[in-house]
């Protein structure tokens, strides 16, 4: 099988400034203040992962699973080593991107598909399907600002969802609308990836992950403690977790 | 030629940004749409009032000497200081997903450019009402000049942009060096006011030789001269490479840097 992404020994400093001067003044002032820390992210991972899989990235807050899915959408790129993904990503890290409260949800829709790479013949085409999935027919040819919040999310979403990209990225967003649409939602994403679309998902519910991946990956301090089957990986991260709470608790 | 080929695939986010840009500037005011017409207008009446009532030059029909410069100048001034933060007023955007960055300040400075062309009727239309008319083959080397100053105007725009993203005192700086560079290109006066030994510098400039032709086509009613053709391609060529280039370098940490 061919691979969708490919990660080779990917590192990635953030330059942590102590106090960063940005303007002119400061700058020629404050010179020793300009000192940076770069503390590393990613020590070094690797991975692979096939096409049509879903992998799910699990880890502590901080351990550098966000910051490597923001490198898989070229939202950040490496310090050094290689990353490679094949076909049209779509990233749904952040949510109703572009969205201009004054306008409609109609004119919305549009910009925000367009943000995601897609045509006007393509969204023409999905404009039926993006409304049916939202729920919002009703709605949409009223400003966004009128829209609550869960309305606003269930649309970013329905539009976000509806790109048929071939590689999908997910950063901790299956908790959109209510309990109802979150299984909406769900399905969806399983539906997508019967489709063949490679997904990556990170989240910290590990149930989520286990339904609909094949892999788990645990990223420790910037590195991969663990890669395998989700049960398998899950259950030594809870462990490991379990012994950090007795030992913090003791 | 793969990322030429990729901000052809985003034509589309060009187009909404544009068309957000545009129909989002003027709303909740008054006279909405009109304002693209009123602003240039209303400038040409101060500078008019000023140099040409108060202080007397005795250019013939000043105010239009003036406006066929005027136009193309503040297309490319809006372009230079508002151009200056059209990534770090995207800030969300950058941070969150995905896209070749060089779409945001191709969006805000075609949106300019329209702006400036919808401008340009009001000079038509003046060039009609008074009676002036124009010369048909002169008229036919406007776009030319258009896609030169559009080059130009977008050369500059990404090199600023991607350097206020670093260093956030451009934005004001280039407010001032507006003005300068404003009255030391000929807008409100000709290239041949300048004193002989200082026009080698001028021609540093490369909006002189732009607003020159563009005098030359709808005031003088003549072709450009060659020279000044090649010289405002030239320069726009080589100033659009440039902020290319930078732009490609800088964009690698905006994520992090905004």
């Amino acid at each position: 099988m061919e691979e969708a992404i490919l990660v080779n020994q990917v590192k990635k400093c953030y330059r942590l400034y102590l106090d960063k001067g940005k303007t002119l003044k400061e700058r020629a002032l404050f010179k020793k203040r300009r000192k940076y820390e770069e503390r590393e992210v990613l020590k070094g991972i690797s991975f692979s992962v096939l096409r049509g899989e879903a992998v799910g990235l699990i880890g502590q807050n901080g351990c550098g699973k966000s910051t490597t899915l923001k490198l898989l959408a070229r939202i950040l790129y490496p310090d050094s080593g290689e990353i490679i993904v094949n076909g049209r990503v779509s990233s749904l890290i952040e949510l109703g991107a572009g969205f201009h409260p004054d306008m409609t949800g109609r004119e919305n829709i549009f910009i925000n598909a367009s943000i995601f790479g897609l045509t006007r013949k393509e969204i023409k085409q999905r404009m039926e399907s993006i409304i049916d999935f939202s729920e919002l027919g009703e709605y949409m040819d009223s400003p966004v600002r009128t829209y609550s919040t869960g309305m606003y999310m269930r649309l970013a979403f329905s539009v976000a969802i509806h790109v048929n990209a071939e590689v999908l990225l997910i950063d901790e967003i299956l908790g959109v609308g209510d309990m109802y649409f979150q299984e909406k939602c769900f399905r969806k994403l399983q539906e997508i990836k019967r489709n063949g679309t490679t997904i990556v998902i990170v989240s910290h519910s590990l149930e989520q992950i286990e339904e609909i991946c094949e892999k788990s990956i645990w990223i420790q301090e910037g590195e991969i403690a663990e890669i395998g089957l989700p049960k398998a990986v899950h259950t030594s991260y809870r462990n490991y977790m379990n012994q950090k709470n007795i030992r913090e608790n003791s | 030629m793969r990322l030429l080929y990729e901000i052809y695939q985003y034509r589309e986010m060009i187009c909404s940004l544009i068309r957000r840009d545009l129909r989002g500037r003027y709303k909740g005011s008054v006279l909405g749409f009109l304002w693209t017409f009123l602003n240039p207008l209303l400038q040409l009446g101060v500078y008019t009032l000023v140099f040409s009532v108060i202080m007397r030059n005795g250019i013939a029909d000043y105010y239009m000497f003036l406006f066929v410069a005027l136009v193309p100048w503040m297309f490319f001034s809006v372009s230079l200081t508002n151009g200056a933060s059209c990534i770090l007023s995207q800030k969300d955007m950058v941070q969150k997903i995905y896209f070749p960055r060089q779409v945001l300040p191709i969006a805000f400075v075609t949106s300019q450019f329209i702006n400036m062309l919808l401008s340009f009727l009001v000079i038509f239309a003046v060039l009609i009402v008074s009676g002036k008319g124009w010369h048909w083959i002169a008229v036919y080397f406007l776009p030319f000049i258009f896609l030169i100053e559009y080059l130009l105007a977008l050369g500059i725009a990404l090199l600023v942009s991607a350097v206020t993203v670093y260093f956030r005192d451009l934005e004001y700086i280039l407010g001032i060096l507006t003005m300068a560079w404003q009255f030391l290109s000929p807008v409100i006066y000709s290239i041949e006011q300048v004193p002989e030994n200082l026009r080698t510098i001028f021609l540093l400039n490369p909006m002189t030789s732009v607003l020159t032709a563009y005098r030359d086509i709808l005031y003088y009613k003549q072709i450009p001269k060659i020279q000044t053709l090649c010289h405002a391609f030239g320069v726009s060529i080589v100033l659009f490479a440039a902020g290319w280039i930078v732009f490609k370098k800088l964009e690698r940490r905006f994520a992090e840097e905004l």
